[in-house]
């Protein structure tokens, strides 16, 4: 098929299957334009700005399982596209960035709205392509797909001269080509996983991201129920094993639950799948688990023993490793005292929390009555500070791939554009963005995308008035004092129900107790247009339980200045 | 510090060097020498690398980082010293 580097591109790119394309066109970015007009296959969603379309990209992998595709042109539109790249880095999201180039001829030159964007993203992109023959198209958009879903998924950048992909090229499919496959696990080292199983008396689960990433939350259920070892799920994790599970404890970490917390301070065997060993759940490193013996299974082997030495390391896919330790785990321990202990601390330190004396609304209870009506077919994605941990701690997950958030980064104002693609790639469910009123000021111009587009998100701003974290963290470690954290949302600068309006959405407030579940269903019954609740809660709500940054977990506070394990030596 | 010395086999990709050097200054490892030559392969180079890391840091880890990467085909440990 006689066409042109452009031709090339998208014709690569339905090949592949891909279905929706996040971005904003361009000058450099122009001609790959022109064919997306005429494609059948591929539905372009026109965002406000190339970051809502980074992070779209990541919303909709994580819904979907699937390869997420952003584009935007050189230069603004390239590096816009960076915090979406750095944080599909962290998280291991996978998607491809297309992103247009000055012509091959200026490159180098300081061309108007040049900027070598491949040498930017060296640090944060998995693998770049810069294709400089049109014939080579095919075979970036094949490779940048494989890379991104293949092992530890991540971002690709594929980046197009403007010249490239206007030239004429022949169209020829590129070849599959052959992809890694997954590691073989070793069964010599499952085999010493299960002999340590078999010998321990306090084990735990602790799971991560990467079991939601290779699908591998129905193995996991079997394996944990069979055995009934403690499961604790990270951030990245929730949702891989059901909240409602009796021998769930939370999650663990700096907002951890107690019991989850403890499970991994008194173990002596941590069973860590698909999980880094991130300073936000270990706390001090040399106070980590200090009993524990540590059976590590990660897909990427540098992360295994980087943070924490493993004693039995499992390089795979946590699918391919829990099914095989499913087939070898026989001798299973005596757990009776184990599950006594944490029995105790899950009755004694259940997540609680105290309603503002001002009668102002608690911003926890907005996220329970929110996960109790929406329920767990729903999607949550949230941005990154309290209301971040409170939907993480307050929605009971029960399906992986319910809870979408920016854990690794924490990149404020990722709730809007992520809901936007998880809600393209899951039409039919119902997506609820828990977002907070800084959070909510970085991106909100994506609803109009949303409302223009017909993408019917919903969104709960837990409107504190404040950075509500970082005021947290001046209450308890700079003697209150509030350096530029208030937002003034509270005297409605923005109005966000006006806000909400003028953006073509249906807009709603909140601000007492009895109106909650009011509000909540009158919200899902808006299905023509994106809804915005602005929830107005109480500025001094904290997020506790909470482990003090570079303090041991020992030390985790169920409240302020309440120290469980610390005090029970 | 203790000082490796690296040995890689590097697909000639445009960007390859950049990412393999952008990888030492972000994971803070310090580069002593280092040293670039063709192999008898076509497209395919030996990177020779003289580095310095903590004593608290295992060279093993930075190997599996750069073995990640894509166009490296090989990363392995020539010679440790304690310095």
């Amino acid at each position: 098929m006689d066409t042109t580097g452009a031709g090339a591109l998208i014709k690569a790119l339905e090949d592949v299957g891909c279905e929706v394309i996040f971005g904003m066109p361009g000058g450099a970015i122009l001609p790959a334009y022109d064919p997306l007009l005429d494609s059948v296959k591929i539905r372009h969603v026109l965002v406000r700005h190339e970051q809502g379309a980074g992070h779209a990209a990541q919303g909709y992998a994580s819904a979907t399982g699937r390869v997420g595709v952003c584009m935007a042109t050189s230069g603004p539109g390239a590096t816009n596209l960076v915090t979406p790249l750095a944080d599909a880095y962290m998280d291991s999201v996978p998607i491809v960035a297309v992103t247009g180039q000055v012509a091959r001829s200026v490159i180098g030159t300081d061309a108007f709205q040049e900027a070598d964007i491949r040498s930017i993203t060296l640090p944060i992109t998995k693998h770049s392509f810069q294709v400089t023959d049109p014939a080579d198209i095919p075979a970036a958009i094949t490779e940048a797909f494989a890379i991104a879903a293949e092992g530890r998924p991540g971002p690709v950048l594929v980046d197009l001269p403007k010249d490239v992909q206007s030239a004429p090229v022949r169209y020829v499919p590129a070849a599959p080509g052959n992809r890694t496959p997954h590691p073989v696990v070793s069964p010599v080292q499952v085999r010493k996983a299960a002999q340590l199983v078999a010998t321990s008396r306090r084990p735990v689960f602790y799971v991560g991201g990467g079991v939601i990433r290779s699908g591998a939350a129905h193995a996991l259920l079997k394996l944990a129920t069979r055995t009934g070892i403690p499961v604790v799920t990270t951030l990245m994790a929730r949702g891989a094993f059901p909240d409602s599970h009796p021998q769930h404890l939370g999650m663990p970490g700096m907002h951890g639950t107690v019991p989850a917390v403890a499970a991994l301070q008194r173990a002596d065997l941590l069973i860590a799948l698909g999980t880094r060993f991130d300073d936000r759940v270990t706390g001090s490193l040399p106070h980590f688990a200090p009993d524990a013996a540590v059976v590590h299974a990660d897909i990427d082997p540098a992360e295994i023993s980087k943070n924490r030495l493993a004693d039995v390391p499992i390089v795979g896919d946590c699918h391919d490793v829990i099914t095989a330790l499913n087939a070898v785990v026989t001798t299973i321990p005596d757990l009776t005292p184990w599950w006594d202990y944490l029995n105790g601390l899950r009755t004694t330190y259940p997540l609680g929390y105290d309603w503002p004396a001002d009668g102002a609304l608690a911003p926890q209870y907005v996220i329970e009555r929110l996960s109790t009506l929406a329920g767990p077919e729903a999607i949550y994605t949230s941005g990154v500070g309290q209301h971040q941990m409170w939907a993480a701690q307050y929605v009971k997950y029960e399906r992986p791939g319910s809870f979408i958030n920016s854990g690794g980064l924490g990149t404020m104002g990722f709730a809007v554009p992520a809901a936007m693609g998880a809600q393209v790639g899951a039409p039919d469910r119902t997506v609820w963005a828990i977002d907070g009123d800084g959070c909510f000021q970085m991106t909100n111009q994506e609803l109009v995308t949303c409302a223009i587009e017909g993408i019917p998100i919903k969104v709960a701003i837990i409107n504190n008035g404040n950075l509500g974290m970082v005021r947290q963290w001046q209450t308890l470690f700079y003697e209150g004092r509030y350096s530029n954290t208030r937002l003034h949302t509270h005297n409605r600068v923005p109005d966000f129900v006006k806000l909400a309006e003028a953006l073509g959405c249906a807009g709603f407030r909140c601000t007492d107790r009895s109106d909650v579940d009011g509000v909540i269903t009158e919200a899902m019954t808006v299905r023509d247009r994106p809804v915005v609740v602005d929830f107005v809660v109480g500025q001094d709500a904290q997020v506790w339980p909470m482990v003090a940054a570079g303090t041991g977990n020992d030390e985790i506070m169920a409240a302020r200045g309440i120290r469980p394990l610390f005090d029970e030596e | 510090m203790n000082r490796h010395s690296l040995s890689l086999s590097l697909r000639n990709d445009p960007g390859a060097l950049a990412r393999v050097v952008v990888l030492f200054a972000s994971r803070g490892v310090v580069v002593e020498s280092l040293s670039l030559d063709p192999t008898e392969r076509a497209g395919v180079s030996r990177l020779d690398v003289v580095l310095a890391l903590p004593p608290d840091r295992p060279v093993t880890q930075l190997v599996k980082q750069l073995g990640r990467l894509y166009d490296v085909e090989l990363a392995i440990e020539v010679r440790s010293q304690a310095a």
